[in-house]
């Protein structure tokens, strides 16, 4: 039983982890990126470009955090900028992106191929230790740790910070939060900058906890996240990490006392069910209070 | 330039010997090149390989071309058939049925290949053969592990089409016996991909296996090839605590059951079907790996010379360890190789004297061993149960 709350915390810390940068740019900009999952993997190759000429894991996620943000500013100003400028329909922008991620996925796999890579032997940290009866390893109680801090701190930053302040105004209106003075250009390039940095940063990881990333790993994750980010409450990060961690103990206890053919209809039918009691989601709130 | 000028060299040389015989000084090539039809013998055979170069199965269409193209390379080095050159045709069937068919038609119509060889999958196997079929030219499926390949095929006859590539059919079954003995299993968990073609059709020929062995299944895990991790479903697996768990996925979750069950339970046996077969798994499991246990056609680690001499030709032109993929591919030309040396004139329309050779194919020395064909067109090869000891395959059986 407290193995399965233990998996069951890994797997939504994961989720969580990746529908946190997803959520981001819905809640500030209303764009649906579908390139989401290619920077995503981005981080995962990133992390191992860098550890294959011997950079340490640690600053390896470091350095996957910074080259996604860069890679994020770099897709605003190629698939959405441009769109934004000639006031084009969100949906032309979902278009670009999923234009965006193929191409960032074949990059990848003409480097890498598409067969399943790992990071070099002796890199990651395989100890296993005992825990109340709980047989835990370093490196997924690392992630799980990593991941709650990085949701608390983006939450703090949203909400606390002069930048937080910003990103809402925006959020709200781009147009009123021009006229108050604040610099949107610089604004838009922050979530970017943090929702691909955060995805790089999330790709590393769980490519650090399967060792064994892959060309198409992101991909995985899209149709979860987008779940899990409709159930939070479309934009909501609170939200998103909520319905994370609702969909991943619907799945640990679905395995655990029904036939394991069912598990994700019935973890996607609690979802359903989670929209038919709050249709806006469980922190689903009217647009403008968003974020 | 020089493509076209070899052929006609070889037709030069072909005529000298062939004039030389006539004029009575005795060699030993002599007595069967007498014939004007000898002289076509010594142009070069066209062989067919339609392969996965782009698609969902790229990752195992350059590995067989590779092996393919490594043992054309040595026959001709050796002489080819019987003196006539092995020329390849190669062409991408792009991971699709339509792919497929549309090689499969260029290489009957426009090529006028003496045989084939693939295509990759299955799946596309199904579409492509007929074609072969009706244009009586013996292929060979390299990689086809899937039923309705040879035999009894769903498209009507299929006496043209053999099988170089064993089935899991034939390999699990041999895979449970060989576990039962040597691990004295009483009862397993089978876990297996309900969304991946290969996971599930592995499961129910392991379920058969098992049940025919008198292993008690405890339960049946199923999950998803997509999950982005397969902790929960380990933890029930080991909650029935069985002498074994039984995994037919990919490389992919198998890489992550492998984890989970070495953390949670180190030493608990994990067999696995074809999925297990590749280097990625000791690499990205690492001691989690070891002691897994599969059934397989081929491994890297078999000492017999014709796999040894293999190994290291590969890795010469490659500078990387060949697979599966690349040793049945390279098998492939050798066993038609066989049967061409004994056919007349393979390259003109004679198809139907080809296709008789090869259903005599008997003890071919292949990296798979030595290779027979079934009265089916289907495999006959020792089947190896391995298991990883020490980063590497070894074999148990």
């Amino acid at each position: 039983m407290a193995d399965q709350i233990y998996n069951a915390i890994f797997i939504g810390s994961i989720y969580a982890l990746f529908a946190l940068g997803f959520t981001l740019v819905f809640s500030v900009l209303d764009i649906l990126n579908l390139a989401h999952p290619a920077l995503f993997t981005l981080g995962a190759f990133t992390a191992l470009f860098a550890m294959q000429q011997g950079v340490p894991a640690p600053l390896a996620v470091v350095l996957a955090f910074t080259v996604c943000g860069l890679a994020g500013i770099a897709l605003d100003r190629v698939a959405f900028a441009p769109l934004r400028r000639r006031n084009a329909p969100p949906l032309s922008a979902m278009i670009s992106s999923v234009g965006v991620s193929l191409i960032v996925i074949r990059l990848i796999q003409l480097k890498y191929g598409p067969d399943l890579q790992s990071y070099p032997r002796g890199s990651l940290p395989a100890a296993v230790f005992s825990l109340g009866g709980l047989q835990l390893d370093t490196l997924r109680a690392v992630i799980i740790g990593l991941a709650i801090a990085l949701m608390l701190g983006l939450t703090y930053l949203v909400r606390r910070t002069r930048l937080g302040r910003e990103l809402r105004a925006l959020a709200e209106n781009p147009r009123a939060a021009r006229l108050l003075g604040i610099d949107v250009d610089r604004a838009i390039a922050a979530t970017f900058f943090l929702s691909a940095g955060l995805g790089g940063v999330a790709g590393a990881l769980y490519g650090f906890a399967t060792n064994s990333p892959y060309s198409q790993m992101g991909l995985n994750f899209e149709l979860k996240a987008f779940s899990v980010m409709i159930v939070g409450g479309m934009g909501s990060i609170p939200g998103a990490v909520l319905g994370a961690y609702l969909l991943s103990f619907g799945e640990i206890a679905s395995l655990a006392y029904l036939p394991s053919e069912l598990r994700d209809a019935f973890a996607f039918g609690l979802l359903f069910v989670v929209l038919l009691i709050r249709p806006s989601g469980i922190l689903g709130q009217r647009a403008v209070d968003r974020v | 330039m020089h493509e076209g000028i070899r052929p006609m060299w070889a037709a030069l040389v072909a005529l000298a010997l062939t004039v030389t015989a006539c004029g009575g000084t005795s060699t030993t090539g002599g007595a069967t090149s007498a014939s004007p039809a000898a002289s076509l013998a010594k142009a070069d055979i066209k062989v067919g390989v339609v392969i996965s170069l782009t698609g969902v199965a790229n990752v195992y269409g350059p590995t067989q071309k590779n092996g393919v193209e490594l043992a054309a390379q040595r026959i001709n080095d050796a002489g080819g058939a019987n003196g006539a050159k092995l020329v390849l045709v190669i062409e991408d069937d792009q991971s699709t049925p339509d792919g497929g068919v549309t090689a499969f038609r260029k290489l009957v119509s426009q090529d006028r290949v003496a045989a084939i060889l693939g295509p990759t999958l299955s799946g596309t196997a199904v579409a492509a053969h007929p074609v072969a079929q009706s244009a009586q030219t013996p292929t060979i499926a390299i990689s086809n592990t899937g039923d309705g390949i040879v035999g009894k095929c769903a498209y009507g006859a299929c006496d043209y089409i053999f099988r170089a590539s064993l089935g899991e059919s034939a390999a699990i079954p041999e895979t449970v016996k060989t576990v039962k003995a040597k691990l004295n299993l009483k009862s397993v968990v089978l876990m297996y991909a309900q969304d991946d073609k290969f996971s599930s059709d592995g499961f129910a020929i392991f379920k058969k296996s098992l049940d025919a062995q008198g292993i008690t299944i405890k339960k049946e895990i199923a999950f998803s090839k997509n999950d982005v991790d397969l902790s929960g479903a380990v933890t029930q697996a080991l909650a029935e605590n069985p002498d074994a768990i039984v995994d037919t996925s990919l490389a992919g979750p198998a890489i992550n059951i492998l984890k989970e069950v070495f953390k949670r339970k180190p030493g608990l046996p994990v067999i696995g079907g074809n999925g297990f077969n590749t280097p990625a798994i000791i690499a990205s499991a690492g001691a989690a790996a070891e002691g897994a246990i599969s059934g397989t056609a081929w491994f890297l680690g078999n000492t017999d010379p014709v796999n040894k001499d293999f190994v290291a030709a590969y890795k010469a032109k490659y500078n990387t360890d060949p697979d599966q993929f690349a040793a049945q591919s390279f098998s492939g030309l050798y066993i038609l190789l066989d049967a061409l040396k004994r056919t007349p004139t393979p390259n003109s329309v004679l198809h139907d004297k080809l296709r008789d050779q090869l259903e005599l194919t008997t003890g071919v020395k292949t990296p798979l061993g030595e290779f027979s064909f079934t009265k089916d067109h289907d495999v006959s090869q020792k089947i190896y149960v391995v298991q990883i000891k020490g980063g590497q395959f070894t074999l148990i059986n």
